[in-house]
């Protein structure tokens, strides 16, 4: 698979949605040590609702089947996570306006729009100890991959191991966005829970792959 | 978990209907976006919505009502409404006169509150402004950081922001008096137990017989310090302490108190505390011109108490006293 298609993305953004609902109770743990540990409820709660509306979504283009779903997530996802991961979506699907596929850098670049638009609405940067400490990392890791000329498999791989790595680091910082962030340095040594979140989806869905 | 419930993911939306149908007289539920407003919206004032996570009951359904709120938005246990069920209570009471948006100062609730006025501005031309209450003094304020946490002097915002938008105020003066509310109330809390999210079913930490949670917000977040249980004097003076600093209030102030029950406090305990802080706060020369004890700003069950301090000027005090007709606040 050199290409992402519409059929790909809408693969990987269906079993997304079953890493995270299936992953309810634990993303809530994550939550609970240094938030309010509903992230896991949040975040599992747009999805389901995506995925009773998986018909309904739009199958004309990667941007509209983007757009569709992250309206839903926006809508549908409880606090914080709504406009972050809604917002997410909206971006990416920007950025894939009137593309058919997508190749690896071009993946780096829908991830990258993703991140922009996470950016405008919440204000957090790299270091916040937020779930951007996972994606900048993993999409940072795609650009590599991408001037590297190595496959879409192997990028993806790469890209999880950093997203992986990107959230374990995230247990040496201080939270400065988000309930976390109230507890001050009583969230150190504790992964941020969006962070983690972010390396537990990417890691499944790249072992998805291989199989 | 012991509570009387159905099923946790029910639970918001049984509570609003429950609460529509006792008090039919004062406000109605529209369960799509989950909007707890007032029977009869006024077009001639400015709009007042608030809300947030359910769990802080009575806040904030129990503060729509004449004086008070037009509309509260009611998002899950905990957890910010949506930016789609923001902009739908906007699109629902816009008034000739603008809307003011009072926001807990939280990301979750920051990010959709803004995401929504921002909808309803650009689409649809309606004038909206927001303030972000920040009372929490718990939580150390830094560039680096989000800011502090709004808590119980939410309901001393809406209280006053309400009396001056039903007195016929513009929307930039009832914004205004909002921010000067805001700019002078400070609160601090403190947890005995935990609470249990009904989702999660468990408590959200854990708190030995001896311990207390000091400088706890309202979602069972943990506080900034584990502390040994003490007297009820030695608390207040504790709470006392930080919260006349923190302003600071001086002797000769006037101030009102809002003592406030997290949800698993009985009132005789919320009435010692406010014995305790009223010497304290004759001793530090501070004339309490209004006492308010209850629950008000509740996480759900947890066990604890936090105390507002808003100092106060003839603007203000004439604000606080005007009539107000909610489930939750009436005079």
């Amino acid at each position: 698979m050199e290409k992402a298609t519409l059929k790909s993305v809408m693969t990987v953004v269906d079993q997304m949605a079953d890493i995270i609902i299936k992953n309810e109770v634990p993303f809530c743990e994550l939550d609970s040590v240094a938030g309010d540990g509903d992230f896991g409820m949040s975040v599992a709660k747009g999805f389901k609702v995506l995925k009773e509306n998986w018909e309904e979504l739009s199958k004309e283009s990667i941007a509209q089947f983007l757009k569709d779903s992250g309206m839903i997530i926006t809508e549908h996802c409880g606090g914080a996570s709504g406009p972050i991961w809604g917002s997410a979506f909206r971006g990416a699907a920007k950025y894939a306006k009137g593309k058919e596929d997508l190749n690896v850098s071009e993946v780096a670049e829908l991830f990258q729009s993703g991140i922009d638009a996470i950016q405008k609405r919440g204000g957090a940067k790299l270091g916040d100890k937020t779930l951007l400490d996972a994606i900048i990392p993993a999409t940072e890791s795609l650009k590599e991959s991408a001037a590297s000329n190595i496959s879409m498999k192997d990028a993806m791989k790469k890209a999880a191991q950093s997203a992986v790595d990107g959230a374990e680091k995230t247990k040496d910082m201080v939270a400065r966005k988000g309930r976390a962030s109230y507890v001050g340095e009583r969230s150190l040594s504790h992964p941020d829970a969006g962070a983690t979140a972010i390396g537990i989806i990417f890691t499944e869905i790249v072992e998805n792959m291989s199989n | 978990m012991k509570k009387i419930i159905n099923k946790p993911e029910d639970l918001v939306i049984e509570m609003c209907q429950g609460m529509a149908a006792a008090h039919p007289d004062k406000i109605a539920f529209k369960s799509k976006y989950k909007l707890i407003t007032r029977k009869t919206l006024n077009k001639n004032k400015v709009t007042l919505i608030s809300g947030g996570g359910s769990g802080h009951e009575p806040a904030h359904g129990g503060l729509v009502g004449e004086g008070m709120l037009d509309v509260a938005v009611c998002g899950d246990v905990f957890a910010s409404p949506s930016t789609i069920q923001v902009y739908n209570a906007i699109l629902d009471s816009e008034s000739d006169k603008g809307t003011l948006l009072i926001v807990k100062n939280y990301s979750g609730d920051c990010m959709n509150f803004d995401a929504a006025s921002e909808m309803a501005e650009e689409d649809d031309d309606i004038m909206v402004e927001k303030v972000y209450v920040n009372d929490d003094i718990a939580v150390k304020d830094s560039l680096y950081t989000v800011g502090r946490r709004g808590v119980a002097g939410t309901v001393l915002v809406h209280k006053i922001a309400g009396a001056a938008a039903e007195r016929g105020d513009s929307l930039q003066d009832v914004k205004a008096v909002a921010e000067k509310v805001i700019a002078n109330v400070r609160s601090i809390g403190f947890a005995l137990t935990s609470c249990t999210v009904p989702a999660k079913g468990t408590p959200t930490f854990e708190l030995g017989d001896d311990e207390i949670e000091f400088g706890v917000g309202i979602h069972g977040e943990p506080g900034i310090a584990r502390e040994s249980i003490k007297s009820a004097d030695t608390l207040a003076q504790e709470m006392v302490d930080k919260l006349l600093k923190d302003l600071p209030f001086h002797g000769g102030d006037e101030v009102a108190l809002m003592v406030n029950g997290l949800g698993g406090t009985p009132l005789q305990e919320l009435y010692v505390l406010n014995n305790a802080v009223y010497k304290l706060l004759e001793k530090a020369n501070i004339k309490v011109y209004k006492t308010f004890v209850g629950n008000y700003m509740t996480a759900i069950d947890m066990a604890g108490a936090s105390l507002t301090l808003l100092k106060l000027d003839d603007a203000l005090k004439e604000l606080l006293d005007a009539p107000v007709d909610t489930i939750a606040l009436k005079q």
